[in-house]
This record gives structure tokens, sequence and C-alpha cells, in this order.
């Protein structure tokens, strides 16, 4: 099945390279360590480096951030293909209303997904959650949608946190929180934090300073978490990234269960902006 | 060799309590980390590497320098220095080795880094060797070994019944009188450097690279998040931030703090004016490898990398220290 896969995704790369349909292929290739890692393929002779596995844990949407200024002046910026399981898919959907991407300029190859493992064979939590098997949005989509075990209750250890007094429930966070090194790799890693700057990274700390203490740990993992609501499309790269291994996604998961209750909103599942986005019009809107 | 039991060496760390903060690796939430901790009993005995380096304690990730009071054109500033001994227990040598990179920027230079030389000086280094090298470890191809007592001022060994221990310096001389010793025949077991051999390319190898390839085939997954600079026990870049803490009565209470800095952020190199000379993912992980590899064994002596191995098994994107050093010793 992978070899069918990597094979089919290596013949499309081609094809949209001798077609000079794209001028990037963002995919993964064989890593010893990792089992997969993201490769950008420039060039038809290098399209053998792509691979897929199922250590293909990785969002590659978010690189599309890179890609999305001309590297020269005058130039259009580059067209670029993604390789992307369902969950990165729904980013695309994402970033397309939120106006970040150019539909035209994405070639989006979408493959069927049985759920990643990790390097040591364990299936991702967010994998074992998960019931989208075949990816949102696509120009070529590959592989058959597999047969997998239904998902359990989506949300069963965010209910035992919720069922904490809130007294005992900021002192779980807290605690959680204390362990984060302030690396932003979850905000890195992220294809919705995309902010030129960071509202948590002012050069006037105006909502937190630079310190790596406590406070600004709550402030900031609290923020980015608002601002991730119904835009969050549960890749949960921000877990996985994490180095001190902070439970993030329950944040995360939380504020998709009250967008989709209130507004019967999940992000990315179309091109559909978050209901908590709005534009400002002439009249009535508030600032 | 001198010999120690376990509760020999619990009793002497649970006295050294009185005078030193205790700062040794413990369990927090499945991960290994350097704690200070209030009693022996928290103390984790039996870990591979810790998750964190120990730089935490002599180079905080936050450090106020000073405070200062304003009132109307009054200005009143105090430095600020904490007065206790602290001893970290249980140090890997790598993270030891770590600490004599720092110092040749922060004490083999003038000037003196006066906060960094405080710690130093207030900090005595009790190391326990490891029994052997974990999962992207590769100390013995950067000039240090498991164990390694070269940065330590005591080194302990894990043998049968006990500890094997071994004062390096004379502070660790100091530092050991009240613990209970015992003479016992035979020399402590050397760890098994079992790693494999890593290349190390001299500064002059890397200079003609600048503009080689490996530098985008690397960096364009790099994710410019900074977990690499902030698990690695060399990375010393700091930031100086000023930040008023409160105005309580007319007075604004103002804290100069010093913060860590990594340069494989995208704001590191933002001058005033908004120009960034490293605006890309690849420019900012080639620094990070030069810094390491040409940079500061150039200007500072020693390399900037302990080959901890902790970057290895912490990037989201596999960006492996150990291939890159390999690829640019191997470039043609």
């Amino acid at each position: 099945m992978n070899e069918s896969i990597t094979a089919e995704i290596r013949d499309k790369a081609r094809e949209l390279f001798e077609n000079e349909q794209v001028d990037c292929v963002i995919g993964y290739e064989a890593s010893a360590r990792d089992g997969a890692r993201p490769v950008f393929i420039y060039d038809a002779a290098d399209v053998d480096r792509l691979v897929w596995n199922e250590h293909c844990i990785h969002n590659l949407v978010t690189y599309l951030h890179d890609k999305k200024k001309s590297q020269k002046r005058g130039e259009d910026p580059p067209r670029v293909a993604v390789v992307v399981k369902p969950c990165d898919s729904r980013a695309v959907n994402v970033l397309l209303a939120e106006q970040q991407i150019a539909r035209e300029r994405v070639y989006v190859i979408g493959v069927a997904c049985e759920g990643m493992k990790e390097a040591e064979g364990e299936s991702q939590e967010r994998c074992v959650r998960c019931a989208d098997r075949m990816p949102v949005i696509y120009d070529v989509l590959i592989g058959n949608p597999p047969i997998v075990d239904p998902p359990p209750e989506v949300y069963a250890d965010l209910a035992a946190v919720e069922a904490l007094p809130p007294t005992e429930r900021l002192a779980f966070w807290l605690h959680q929180f204390d362990r984060c090194i302030r690396c932003y790799a979850c905000r890195q890693v992220c294809p919705g934090c995309y902010c030129t700057t960071c509202m948590f990274e002012r050069d006037d700390g105006l909502w937190i300073d630079a310190g790596i203490e406590l406070g600004q740990k709550h402030m900031f993992h609290l923020g980015r978490a608002l601002h991730l609501a119904g835009r969050c499309v549960e890749c949960n790269e921000c877990e996985r990234v994490c180095p001190m291994e902070l439970p993030l996604s329950l944040l995360n998961r939380m504020l998709t269960r009250e967008v989709e209750e209130l507004f019967e909103h999940r992000a990315g599942r179309e091109e559909k902006l978050s209901p908590l986005l709005f534009e400002l019009g002439e009249e009535g809107s508030p600032l | 060799m001198k010999f120690t039991t376990l509760d020999q060496l619990k009793a002497w760390l649970n006295s050294l309590t009185a005078e030193y903060d205790l700062v040794t690796p413990r369990d927090v939430d499945g991960k290994v980390l350097y704690r200070q901790v209030a009693s022996a009993d928290e103390i984790l005995f039996d870990y591979e590497r810790p998750d964190l380096s120990a730089k935490d304690y002599f180079f905080p990730a936050t450090e106020v320098l000073l405070r200062a009071e304003q009132q109307g054109s009054q200005v009143t500033q105090e430095e600020v220095l904490p007065d206790r001994k602290q001893v970290i227990f249980g140090m890997r040598p790598c993270d030891a080795h770590g600490a004599a990179a720092i110092d040749a920027l922060f004490l083999e230079q003038d000037p003196v880094d006066a906060y960094y030389r405080h710690h130093r000086e207030r900090t005595t280094l009790v190391g326990l060797a490891c029994p052997q090298m974990w999962e992207g470890c590769f100390c013995t191809s950067v000039g240090g070994a498991p164990d390694d007592a070269t940065h330590l001022d005591v080194l302990l060994r894990e043998v049968e019944g006990g500890y094997a221990i071994e004062a390096v310096t004379e502070k660790g001389e100091t530092i050991l009188k009240g613990l209970t010793l015992e003479e016992r025949g035979g020399e402590a077991p050397e760890s098994a450097p079992d790693a494999e051999e890593i290349l190390v390319a001299a500064p002059e190898k890397w200079r003609p690279l600048f503009e080689d390839k490996i530098w985008m085939r690397h960096g364009e997954r790099c994710l410019s998040c900074r977990i690499c600079t902030y698990v690695c026990p060399a990375c010393r870049c700091f930031d100086v931030v000023d930040r008023v803490t409160g105005v309580r009565e007319g007075v604004t209470h103002i804290e100069r703090i010093r913060v860590w800095d990594a340069c494989t952020s995208p704001n590191y190199r933002r001058a005033a004016g908004g120009h960034n000379s490293r605006p890309t993912k690849p420019a900012r992980l080639r620094n990070r490898f030069y810094c390491k590899f040409c940079y500061y064994p150039e200007d500072f002596g020693p390399l900037g990398c302990v080959g901890c191995g902790r970057c290895v098994v912490s990037c989201p994107v596999d960006i492996d220290i150990r291939e890159v050093m390999q690829e640019v010793a191997k470039a043609e």
C-alpha cells in the first residue's frame, strides 16, 4: 500500500515538474531517525526522494507560509504542490478562507490516511481519535478509503479535566505550563499561527514580556488557544512537537467543541472563515 | 577507589541542604529535569540524559539583573544576585562540558560576565557518569566522554552496592568533607563509549561551504522554533529587556531582565528599522551550525557543541546535527 502510494506521489510530482505546473513539491522523504521527514523538491530529477509511510506525521501545510512571497522582486510567488493527509487538508481550507494562499498557486496532493505512528511504532493519539480518512480538498487523490476502527469517545480525556473544580483546574494547567520552556515550537509548527509579529513576542511587551516565567507561559498558551478557536484543524502538531509534552490539544479541542456546539462550525471542513472572525463592514460592525 | 553507599550519599546530600540549594534530576511528569529539591528522597538516581541541560542554574532562562524604582525624577537602582550556594548533583558530564564551553565566552574574555561568574562560583558540580551513551549522544566525538570528569568538581560512578567517588577540584574536596567514604580495592569501571564516531570538520573546512546546498536542504524544513537552542548545554545567546512590574503609590517598579534568546528564531537578527540580515530559515540554521563549529572555536576556543544529542532527539522535523557534521566533513 505504502509502496503504491509512494509511486503515485512520485509520478504526480514528476508530471507536475514536466508540465511546468509547479516550482516546488513539499512532501516527505525517508528519515533514519523518524521514519519520515519533510522535504522540498525543486526538480523532476529528485522526485524519487519522496516517500509515503506510516510516519508521515508532519503537517506540511505550515510550510506554505514560506512560499507566499516571490523569491525575486517582480516575480510571482512560487507555485507549490503539497502532500496532505485528511487533517492537513483542512488547514488548506482554513488558509484559503483566510486569504493566505491563492488556490491556483497550490496543487494539493491528497492522500488517504490510515493513521500515523511515532517512530517507535505507537499510533498517534490524534489518529486514534480521528474519523476522517480522506482529504477534504485536493487536486489529485491518492489511495482508497481505509477500513479502520471507529474512534472512541473523542472528548473523554477533556471531560476528566473539565470535571475538576475551577481552582483545581487552574492548578492543573499551571502545573502543566510550568514545564513549558517557551520555545514556541507549538506556534511555529501551527499552520494557523502565521502572524508576522506574534502578539506575545512584541518588542513593547504589551501583553507579556520576554520573561520565561509561569505568568508569561500561562498567558501565551491560553492566548494561543483562543486565537485558534474555530480555526484549529485538530492536526495536533502543537502537542506532537512540544519537547515538554504539554497536553495542548485539551485546550484546542475544548474550543473546537465549544465552537461546534455554538456555531455548527468545524474548522477546515469547508473553505469557510471561523465564525469568531468577521470582516469589518460599513455599518453595524463592532470595532 | 573511594566508595560510598546510596544511604550515606543521601544522608550527605540532605545535610548539604542546610547550606546549599540542591539541584538534581527529577521526574517531572515523565520528563527528567534538573530541579531544586528539598530532600534527597526526591532525587532520581536511575536516569538517562535529562531532557533539558542544567544551564538554567548558572545561566537562568530568566534572570533579574537589577531592580529600579522611579518616583518623579528620582531613580534608585538595586543589583540583585542570589547569595545561596548551590550544588548540582547528578549532573551528566556533557552538561559540565557545556558549562565549560560557556565559560570561554563569559569568563575567559573581557569583560567577564559578573552575573554568570557569580552563579558559577556559588555552584559545585557533582557529576554522575553515564554508564553508557544514550540515543543521539556523540560526546566522544567532540572531546567528551560519558564518564569525563574534566569539567566537574566531583565525579560519581555507579558500582556494585553504591558509588565510586572522585574529587576533581578543590571545590569538590571541600564539599565531600561531610561524606563518609570507604577505601575499596580496584579501579572504578569506565563507561563504554559505544556511539558511532561523528567527524568534526575544522573551521577552515566550514568556511567555503557557506553558500552550499546543505543549508537549503536542511534549513527549509526547520520550523524556526527554539527547541534546539534551549535544550543545548552550550548555547548561550540572550536578550536584555526592561519591564515595568508595577506602579504603586506613585512609584514605578522596573526590572531589567536577561532572558534566553535563540538564533533560530526569526526575530533574532532583526535590527532597528526592521532589517533582518538572516531573513530565511536556512540562513538561521546555518548560523547555528557555524556558531558551534566555526565561529565559536575560532573566537573563543572550544566547540559550541558537547555532543549531548538533545537537539537530535527533540527536533520535531529531524534536523540532525550529526548528519550535518558528516556532510560538512565529507564535502568535496
